[in-house]
């Protein structure tokens, strides 16, 4: 019976030649979860991925896609997953209307519901307009939609994703994010995704998991692991010092620590977002109003800062030819 | 834009999924269709096989044809008839390759694992490139014979020994493409793959190429004797040149399936190490 969770534990795996990639992974996804898989080139996702989706054999440790065995019960596996790898796995000589329809083919449908299912997955990533075109002359982009709907025919329960942005142009991957969410949301999908860019996983995952050397530094939600950082800050302004000094005497027992610059304070405090409408009333029953109120919140660098000890090298803001 | 409901099972039942397989020679169907596709839309790799052994055939012909009153024991009517299926072996030989070079783009590209990842049986993903390589030789073999038809050739066995030559040159193709595609799976190289493809080549070479078979020296008409390609070559002759010699027929039957069977199971082989999921 599939359940639509992975469970992970003590995964490790070396190659040939004694290089470990994965040391010791353990984690679990829940049905119907978006999982974030962060880290650096080389930290062990792409091997993990291709543990879970029965391309690659653990060294130790076992693994459960939908309740499935990866080893074992490696056909039931395929047949409830579907997969996008990092390196996009198609002929540039078929058109895609083609490929769709054989995958769904080859997955035992009957020529013509595979047919109807690829025009169905076509819109869906949006390239009706290039169904009959070679894959070779598409775009990067379109390229990565054309796979994800490849990895969509047979309705999975469970969707990897490696990868699934990198080298795409920021509108491109904003399109892919929105398709994630939508079938994470529309149709309850499990969704394991690997990606080096913080953003994406700010972005999507309830769930991040950071690898670092083949394993897992730390896993929790976004908000958490930026919170665990416990650098959040709550910043307000005034008219003058001698407010922002008043301020301070009426605050001073509501944050941990508490800097004054000028006329601006700022209060530092572990759930920051929560606390500002105790703050906000303290002041207006002294009477005092600020002119700017905000909020400043650790982001996932941080976190990563913290428990790797480096910073994760994030070309997500260069924009990058499609 | 309309958002499709993806929710919807209407088309492709999910349960169903979960269970259907498509059967075995559909599967092997729609991966030789695929692999004749992507063959067909890269016709630079189609051409010169073709142009080559064409070439060689009408080069025999104008070199040896008039000797040939001169070679004895040369059964039946025409040295073109003899020569002939020398050309539609070679042809084979260079023509086998392209299953494999589709192969290894599929598997440079990543298709090759996504394949993987469906249920196809490792017999279709084998056969299938096979198949579509074998096909594409007899329509070659057709062509060759064509050309030769038009340089005066006369079949003793008429339109249907034409058609048993052809067959024969399918059924050799399946050997030799399924060496081709081993090479192909064992390396992942485009080159290492066009590499292992002359290894054959010496093998048109250790056989009763241009004159009979009891005309060669002592060791090579050994090494012939133990060439299948021999026994295919010799069908093939005897079917153009002399009639139907259902001996001839048997061995050069043989020797293809002997070959054939031979070179799958390395394919087989083949995959089998590339799948180690090491």
């Amino acid at each position: 019976m599939s359940n639509r969770e992975i469970v992970v534990e003590n995964l490790g795996k070396e190659y040939p030649g004694g290089v470990t990639a994965v040391s010791d992974v353990s984690f679990q996804v829940n049905s119907g979860q978006i999982f974030g898989f962060l880290g650096p080139n080389g930290a062990g996702k792409s091997t993990t991925i291709k543990i879970l989706t029965t391309l690659a054999l653990p060294s130790r440790g076992k693994a459960r896609v939908g309740g499935f065995d990866v080893v074992d019960e490696a056909e039931r596996v395929r047949r409830i997953a579907g997969v996008a790898l990092q390196e996009i796995g198609i002929d540039p000589l078929m058109k895609s209307t083609e490929l769709l329809t054989m995958q769904g083919q080859l997955f035992g449908a009957k020529r013509k519901d595979a047919l109807a299912r690829a025009h169905e997955l076509l819109e869906l990533v949006r390239l009706e307009d290039a169904a009959d075109r070679r894959v070779g002359t598409y775009s990067g982009g379109m390229r990565r939609r054309l796979d994800l709907a490849l990895a969509l025919v047979h309705k999975p329960e469970i969707l990897f994703l490696d990868e699934p942005t990198t080298g795409l142009d920021p509108a491109s991957r904003r399109d892919v994010w929105e398709e994630v969410r939508r079938l994470n949301r529309e149709l309850g999908m499990t969704i394991f995704l690997t990606t080096q860019y913080l953003e994406e996983a700010d972005e999507l995952a309830e769930v991040v998991a950071i690898i670092d050397q083949g394993k897992i530094a730390t896993e929790g939600s976004p908000s958490k692991l930026k919170a665990s950082v416990g650098t959040e800050s709550i910043n307000l302004a005034f008219e003058s010092r001698a407010t922002a000094e008043t301020a301070v005497s009426h605050l001073s027992d509501m944050a941990d620590n508490i800097q004054t610059d000028r006329d601006m304070v700022r209060l530092y405090m572990s759930e920051a977002a929560q606390t500002i409408p105790a703050v906000v009333n303290r002041l207006q029953q002294a009477n005092l109003n600020p002119i700017s109120l905000t909020l400043t919140q650790p982001t996932l660098d941080d976190v990563f800062l913290q428990v790797t000890g480096q910073r994760l090298q994030t070309e997500a803001a260069k924009p990058q030819a499609a | 834009m309309t958002t499709p409901n993806l929710s919807a099972q209407s088309t492709f039942s999910g349960t169903a999924v979960r269970n259907n397989q498509a059967s075995l020679p559909l599967q092997i169907a729609l991966v030789t269709w695929r692999n004749l596709v992507t063959i067909f839309r890269t016709p630079t790799a189609l051409v010169p096989p073709l142009v080559i052994s064409i070439f060689f055939l009408v080069i025999y012909e104008s070199t040896l044809g008039k000797a040939a009153g001169f070679i004895p024991n040369l059964s039946g009517n025409s040295y073109l008839g003899f020569i002939l299926p020398l050309s539609i072996v070679s042809s084979s030989l260079s023509g086998s390759g392209i299953a494999a070079q589709n192969l290894v783009r599929d598997i440079e590209s990543g298709y090759f694992d996504k394949l993987l990842l469906t249920p196809v049986s490792r017999t279709a993903l084998l056969l299938g490139p096979i198949l579509a390589g074998a096909l594409i030789l007899g329509v070659q073999a057709s062509v060759v014979i064509g050309v030769a038809m038009l340089l005066g050739l006369q079949s003793a066995t008429g339109f249907a020994g034409l058609a048993v030559v052809v067959g024969l040159a399918i059924l050799l193709g399946t050997g030799f493409a399924g060496f081709t595609v081993s090479a192909a799976l064992g390396s992942g190289s485009a080159a290492a793959t066009q590499g292992a493809s002359f290894l054959f080549f010496p093998l048109t070479f250790l056989t009763a190429s241009f004159v009979p078979l009891d005309l060669l020296d002592g060791w090579l008409q050994t090494a012939a004797k133990l060439n299948p390609i021999t026994y295919v070559l010799e069908a093939m002759r005897g079917l153009l040149n002399t009639g139907w010699d259902s001996t001839a027929l048997t061995q050069g039957v043989a020797a293809c399936l002997i070959l054939g069977v031979a070179m799958y199971a390395l394919a087989v082989y083949a995959l089998r190490v590339r799948t180690r999921r090491s």
